[in-house]
């Protein structure tokens, strides 16, 4: 099998009362941009503070096409950073900001100014850090972690000190260069829609133990745990039990159609359901009330509490109002046994 | 090895702070034939020593009571209350700070001393033959400490001030508090921490506090003069105890005052802002507000301009006439003339820039060691470089004197006493605390990002500091250099005791010549100290 251009292999740290990263193996194929996906506290930076090597690992390797990096110095690994506050230095304009690591080069004031073109940012060099935007600082700082020719770019969380209205833009912005200059890169987000939007691939991270790698349809399809599914796009959680292959029992009521693969009859499972494959029907479903209502444009959010959970289903506008008992099915799920941590 | 990082600064600290200290402990309980307790008995047996022992203590007590008194009022003023002038006074009234301990004094003496301006002023206007006061005793030192030492009332309380959130206030009002119960239940125990540690640096200072005993003490004992009496009468052993009694006194003032900082760390939001001041519209109250504060800014100038009208003095003009009679700028043109007025400027300079440069190196390398790589001694590192500032600057000198006074090199002991490099050594020491404050609070602000980021653009450790971590910490090196510069500059209780007269700096000479009555080139001296320290307030405070 071919190597991949950065491999992370059984990747451990331990930190003073808990594992902050454990056992994590990752492949990046070159050029490509991996999400690490998770919530605080899951390992997602402690995983790009390992690959920057600001941290030393316990156990485990980093290779970036095929040369083992694991124990070099940040200063040797030849990886560029962006950094959550940007780290911009301030005593520096953006050029000499750019210029920085562009040591003992012949060309550094043709790359400062090439650089700051494919961040979109051209005749900016002189300008002082404390002058640009937030925007353009993340676009500077972008442009400061390029322009040495990096073998690995690391972003974390590149977007999260911009306001909600500049990130939907700059997110493009940014996945319109990394595609450009065809960088390998990963990147640390908590943001969902930002790991979709942005990566490949995408790592779902819980406790520093990687729950699932994939392209962003493979983890929203085919979730491979209850996290997961819930993690990635909104999802119901239910109880049930194999009523009979194709078919689970939910709550101890309903019987709903869905893909129950080797688990045999009457396995205790955990029932997943996307609000796009729930309905609400007149009879026959599991009931409940509506606890809200939100108005989505195309399509309505209503959040029904059930004795066994809370379901989310969409449906048409005026298909009912808070407070109303109704009944909900689904045509589509997950299951997962119950036993399966989450 | 990690456990041992920072152990090359931890030993040069040791050496340089703790062990000439710790020696003055040992040399106190030590005679000819070993181990004794004769001296501690003799200095416990004198009731000198314990008077001038309690003189140092309730000096320093009422020092705080005093200073309080006045800064904690004049910062509310000039906080919240709005008049014409406001920021031109409330800039003028820290003025105090720019005059070193010694000028300081010599300014007093010459306008309310007892053939000062005011004494004559009084002694013309009641038709006496002389002033009816002479400026002696613990009256005249508390008076010189209230006018040096309120300022750091007046800052820290107005620092503070600037930080209590108005929304607090609003709450405390929106429950029905009074302005007087607002104050007492809200604001002032918001302000404790600058409270406390303004009285910690009061009491500390004037514990220290050397200059104003020293010429106005007349009778009156505290311990540093006594100290420094002692040791020129060569009773070297009753020094070591007095030092060590002084030493001791200052570290449980220090402790009690810590404690009573509270650990309940107030926490401050950094979102909110303080009240606006309130503008004062009752015309009266206006002009009264106004009259009180130009009255108080120029009560507080007297001083600088007292000396600064001494500065033009010739020689022997002055005899009873209210104010000088002749003025001349010659007694400034001797100091960069004469070879001999020259001599202590430039040592003066030379000693106190080897000594900034040491100090702020020292720093920088604690910053590093103590702040960015966080070592298992970093807290070692750390209180070692704030003890000198917790040590009066008489405990420091006599133990730096004991240390280096002795041929020993595997015990870390040299001769160096007597020769150039013992002044800009204890400058150094003295230094350390004052540079370091600055420079590590500077290296708490570094974003640690920022050198994280050098190393992942390729950048080593050097270049990393010189590209990166010095331009950064340029305000708080400034600042930390320009303070402990003019410290060390105008520093008169460590030259006293171990100047030579190759290497007497500008305060030694200033006593010199107040002895030979040439008051005008003393004068001239003070505003030259006075005026190197006000640019490096300047420096160290600009943004």
């Amino acid at each position: 099998m071919e190597r991949a251009f950065l491999e992370v292999d059984h990747l451990t740290k331990r930190f003073a009362d808990h594992d902050a990263v454990c056992d994590l193996d990752l492949a990046v194929p070159r050029g490509s941009v991996l999400a690490l996906l998770g919530p605080s506290g899951s390992g997602k930076t402690t995983t790009l503070r390992l690959l920057a090597g600001f941290e030393r690992a316990d156990r485990g390797a980093i290779s970036i096409d095929g040369e083992d990096v694991t124990s070099l110095p940040p200063a040797a690994r030849r990886f560029g950073m962006v950094f959550q506050h940007y780290a911009l230095f301030p005593h520096l304009t953006a050029g000499e900001n750019v210029a920085f690591g562009l040591r003992n080069r012949a060309d550094t004031v043709e790359r400062v100014r090439e650089v700051l073109r494919v961040v979109d940012l051209p005749d900016f060099e002189d300008r002082a850090v404390a002058e640009l935007s937030g925007g353009q600082q993340q676009r500077v700082a972008l442009a400061r972690a390029l322009a040495p020719e990096p073998r690995l770019l690391l972003l974390d969380e590149p977007l999260s000190n911009l306001d909600p209205a500049l990130r939907d833009r700059t997110r493009r912005e940014l996945t319109l260069a990394l595609r450009a200059v065809g960088i390998t890169t990963v990147l640390v987000t908590h943001d969902q829609e930002e790991a979709f939007a942005v990566g490949d691939l995408v790592a779902v991270l819980r406790d520093g133990r990687l729950q699932q790698v994939g392209s962003p349809p493979d983890l929203y399809l085919r979730p491979a745990t209850p996290f997961v599914a819930t993690f990635v796009g909104r999802a119901g959680v239910l109880p049930g039990e194999v009523a009979s292959a194709g078919h689970v029992r939910v709550a101890g009521g309903p019987v709903w159609t869905i893909e129950t693969g080797s688990l045999g009859t009457s396995a205790r499972v955990t029932v997943i359901v996307r609000p796009e494959d729930a309905r609400l029907v007149e009879a026959g479903g599991l009931a409940g009330t509506v606890i809200n209502r939100t108005y989505m444009g195309a399509r309505t959010l209503y959040r029904v509490q059930t004795e066994a959970g809370i379901v989310e289903v969409e449906a048409p506008v005026g298909a009912a109002v808070v407070g109303d008992t109704v009944q909900v099915t689904a045509s589509r799920g997950h299951v997962f046994p119950r036993d399966v941590a989450g | 090895m990690r456990r041992f990082r920072g152990a090359t600064l931890t030993l040069v600290l040791v050496w340089l702070v703790a062990y000439p200290l710790a020696l003055v402990l040992v040399e106190s309980v030590r005679g000819d034939g070993g181990w004794t307790l004769d001296h501690l008995a003799a200095f416990a047996r004198e009731p000198q020593e314990w008077s001038a022992l309690w003189g140092s203590v309730w000096i320093s007590l009422a020092s705080v009571a005093l200073a309080g008194a006045i800064g904690i009022p004049v910062a509310f003023v000039f906080e919240r209350l709005d008049f014409p002038g406001r920021r031109v006074l409330g800039a003028l009234v820290a003025l105090p700070v720019v005059l070193p301990p010694l000028v300081g004094v010599i300014a007093f003496l010459f306008l309310y001393g007892e053939s000062g301006i005011v004494g004559r002023a009084v002694a013309l206007v009641l038709g006496l033959d002389e002033s009816p006061w002479r400026l002696r005793g613990a009256g005249a030192i508390l008076l010189v400490h209230a006018y040096s030492m309120y300022v750091y009332f007046y800052l820290f309380t107005r620092a503070g001030l600037t930080r209590v959130d108005q929304s607090m206030l609003e709450a405390a009002e929106s429950m029905g508090a009074g302005r007087w119960e607002t104050l007492r239940r809200v604001t002032l125990p918001l302000l404790r921490p600058q409270i406390v540690a303004a009285a910690l640096l009061t009491f500390m200072t004037s514990l220290g506090s050397f200059s104003a005993p020293y010429i106005f003490g007349g009778g009156f004992r505290v311990m540093t003069t006594q100290i420094v009496r002692t040791k020129l009468n060569g009773n070297l052993p009753l020094a070591m105890v007095q030092t060590a009694s002084l030493a001791v006194v200052a570290m449980a003032g220090l402790w009690l005052l810590q404690r009573s900082r509270g650990t309940r760390s107030v926490v401050v939001m950094s979102k909110g802002a303080p009240p606006a001041a309130r503008l004062i519209r009752q015309p009266l109250a206006r002009w009264t507000a106004t009259v009180v504060g130009w009255t108080f800014a120029v009560l507080l100038l007297l001083p600088h301009i007292t000396l600064m009208l001494v500065s033009f003095v010739p020689l022997g003009t002055w005899t009873v006439e209210l104010l000088p009679p002749r003025y001349t700028p010659a007694n400034y043109l001797t100091l960069v003339a004469d070879p001999e007025h020259v001599r202590p400027l430039l040592n003066s300079l030379w000693m106190a820039a080897v000594a900034t440069a040491g100090a702020v190196a020292l720093s920088l390398w604690a910053g590093r060691l103590v702040v960015q790589r966080t070592v298992p001694l970093g807290r070692i590192i750390e209180g070692l470089t704030n003890v000198p500032w917790a040590v009066p600057g008489t405990v420091l000198a006599i133990a730096l004197a004991t240390t280096f006074s002795v041929h020993a090199p595997l015990i870390g002991r040299f001769v160096l006493v007597g020769t150039m490099l013992i002044l800009p050594l204890a400058y150094l020491v003295r230094n350390i605390p004052i540079a370091a404050g600055s420079v590590l609070a500077g290296f708490r602000q570094l974003d640690p990002s920022m050198d994280e980021a050098a190393a992942s653009l390729g950048a080593a450790r050097w270049r990393t500091l010189r590209r990166v971590t010095i331009p950064l910490l340029r305000p708080a090196i400034m600042a930390g250099a320009a303070l402990a510069f003019a410290t060390a500059v105008g520093d008169f209780v460590t030259s006293i005791v171990l100047y030579t007269l190759d290497t007497r700096p500008i305060s030694i000479e200033i006593l010199s010549l107040l002895r030979s009555y040439d008051i005008g080139t003393a004068a001239a001296y003070g505003v030259v100290l006075m005026v190197i320290s006000a640019g490096a307030m300047l420096l160290g405070t600009r943004r």
